[in-house]
């Protein structure tokens, strides 16, 4: 075994790499928002909603928490094309990570609004508060406190499960490092410094999110 | 898109088909069990060497650290590309199979560490120091005394990570192991429709995962230490 490492020609392809960064962080943001967004809706439905609305969620957290989102995105990409649905592969995989984080943050909102207790809104009600007030100092202290840790979980799960963009062609940062190391035929370097900043980004993530929870939720949250 | 579905049905769910899509589970069941078997045991040493306040593991410890830390951070699909280029130049004739099996246990391995150490810092201080008072050593402390109370910690979260497993196992394909998601992918190109060959991978999926996911839930219910009377 007699293997050199060879960095110099994969840090040459480094402001690409990272422009791969930008585009994951794109990725990401827009679909944990849109799935947050979507989430809260079915998390709502899911408990205070009528029973068939229930059941349609359930099914569809269900189905979709239980099957891989490759193949989601797959039948997205290569099956709706039959139906007369083109989609670009960004698009797809847009589509596909919403639809997942929709299912994953409906289950953890869920819990977040379940783990208010009836015995406090009761409380909160006879101190009169208005409903504003309820949610604002009853309800979100206790959602924010019991959420805050998978949330965070997520989104840095969003992060690294985005990369599968990358077998749909989407030059995000795994997209622009299979690019990069089949010109310069240097993968194990090539990946290696796309790791570094896949680190790098994962710790920013966790750092900024413990922040944001000590400060904005007082929950503490913890980065290693 | 349905039309077309039904009329290939009948060609598709031939004998030799179905045998071949049924191997293909067993694969992605086989390299999840083997991953998380391994990554257990090993999760388990590297928790258990994080817990000890011994001077002299420390650089062993400080290597565990950062070997979660790195793995727990980085895509399954970029792990999977260094390990394929990385352990040619090691082992000359290793399969597919095993290269993924490979990056399947180091990545397991992060994880379930983390999972059977929120398990064992779950298991209350005095106990382990009533356990030394009574000389116990640490084999006998953690065999006897933290494994039976935080096994309940650790069962649920630790098979929500295998149902997540299953399914990240999907990645494999991309090296071109002939696991579920490739399987559908050669239907495909064998001419099926879309919907049909990654439909039945879907089904296939879904039935390998929800039995398990319900056990999951099931034993977070039954298990769950503050309900303990």
């Amino acid at each position: 075994m007699n293997y050199t490492f060879q960095f110099g020609e994969v840090m040459a392809e480094l402001p690409y790499l990272l422009g791969g960064a930008l585009v994951t962080l794109q990725i990401v943001f827009f679909t944990f928002f849109l799935g947050a967004a979507l989430g809260l809706m079915g998390a709502l439905g899911k408990v205070y909603g009528p029973t068939p609305l229930r059941k349609v969620i359930s099914a569809y957290v269900i189905f979709i928490t239980n099957t891989p989102a490759l193949v989601q995105i797959f039948v997205l990409y290569y099956a709706l094309p039959d139906a007369g649905i083109l989609l670009s592969s960004m698009a797809a995989v847009l589509i596909g990570l919403t639809l997942n984080s929709t299912a994953y943050l409906t289950e953890i909102i869920r819990a977040g609004v379940v783990s208010v207790r009836q015995a406090e809104m009761d409380a909160a009600i006879g101190l009169n508060m208005t409903r504003l007030q309820i949610l604002r100092y009853v309800m979100l202290p206790h959602i924010a406190k019991t959420i805050f840790a998978p949330l965070s979980n997520f989104f840095i799960w969003l992060m690294l499960g985005s990369s599968i963009a990358a077998l749909f062609g989407v030059e995000e940062l795994t997209g622009r490092a299979i690019n990069v190391s089949s010109v310069n035929l240097r993968t194990i370097e090539t990946f290696s410094v796309v790791a570094v900043i896949y680190i790098g980004l994962t710790l920013i993530a966790s750092m900024s999110l413990a922040l944001l929870g000590r400060f904005a939720f007082r929950v503490k949250a913890r980065v290693f | 898109m349905f039309e077309r579905l039904l009329f290939e049905a009948p060609d598709f769910f031939t004998y030799h088909n179905v045998v071949f899509l049924l191997e293909a589970a067993a694969r992605t069941l086989g390299m999840t069990l083997i991953g998380c078997t391994v990554g257990f045991i090993a999760g388990l040493l590297i928790a258990v060497l994080r817990q000890s306040a011994n001077p002299w593991t420390l650089p062993l410890r400080v290597i565990a650290i950062a070997y979660v830390e790195t793995f727990r951070r980085i895509p399954f699909l970029v792990i999977i590309f260094i390990v394929l280029y990385a352990i040619q130049p090691l082992l000359e004739d290793a399969s597919l199979l095993t290269i993924a099996t490979i990056a399947i246990c180091l990545v397991s391995t992060a994880f379930l560490s983390e999972i059977v150490r929120a398990g064992l810092e779950s298991v209350p201080k005095q106990q382990i120091e009533g356990a030394r008072t009574l000389n116990f050593g640490a084999a006998r402390t953690l065999w006897y005394v933290v494994l039976p109370q935080a096994w309940r910690v650790i069962l649920p979260p630790a098979i929500a990570f295998a149902v997540m497993f299953i399914k990240d196992t999907s990645l494999a394909s991309h090296i071109g192991v002939v696991e579920l998601t490739f399987s559908g992918k050669m239907f495909v190109n064998r001419g099926f429709s879309p919907l049909l060959g990654f439909g039945a991978v879907l089904v296939l999926y879904f039935l390998l995962s929800y039995p398990l996911s319900r056990l999951g839930t099931y034993l977070e219910k039954r298990l769950d230490p503050s309900r303990r009377s």
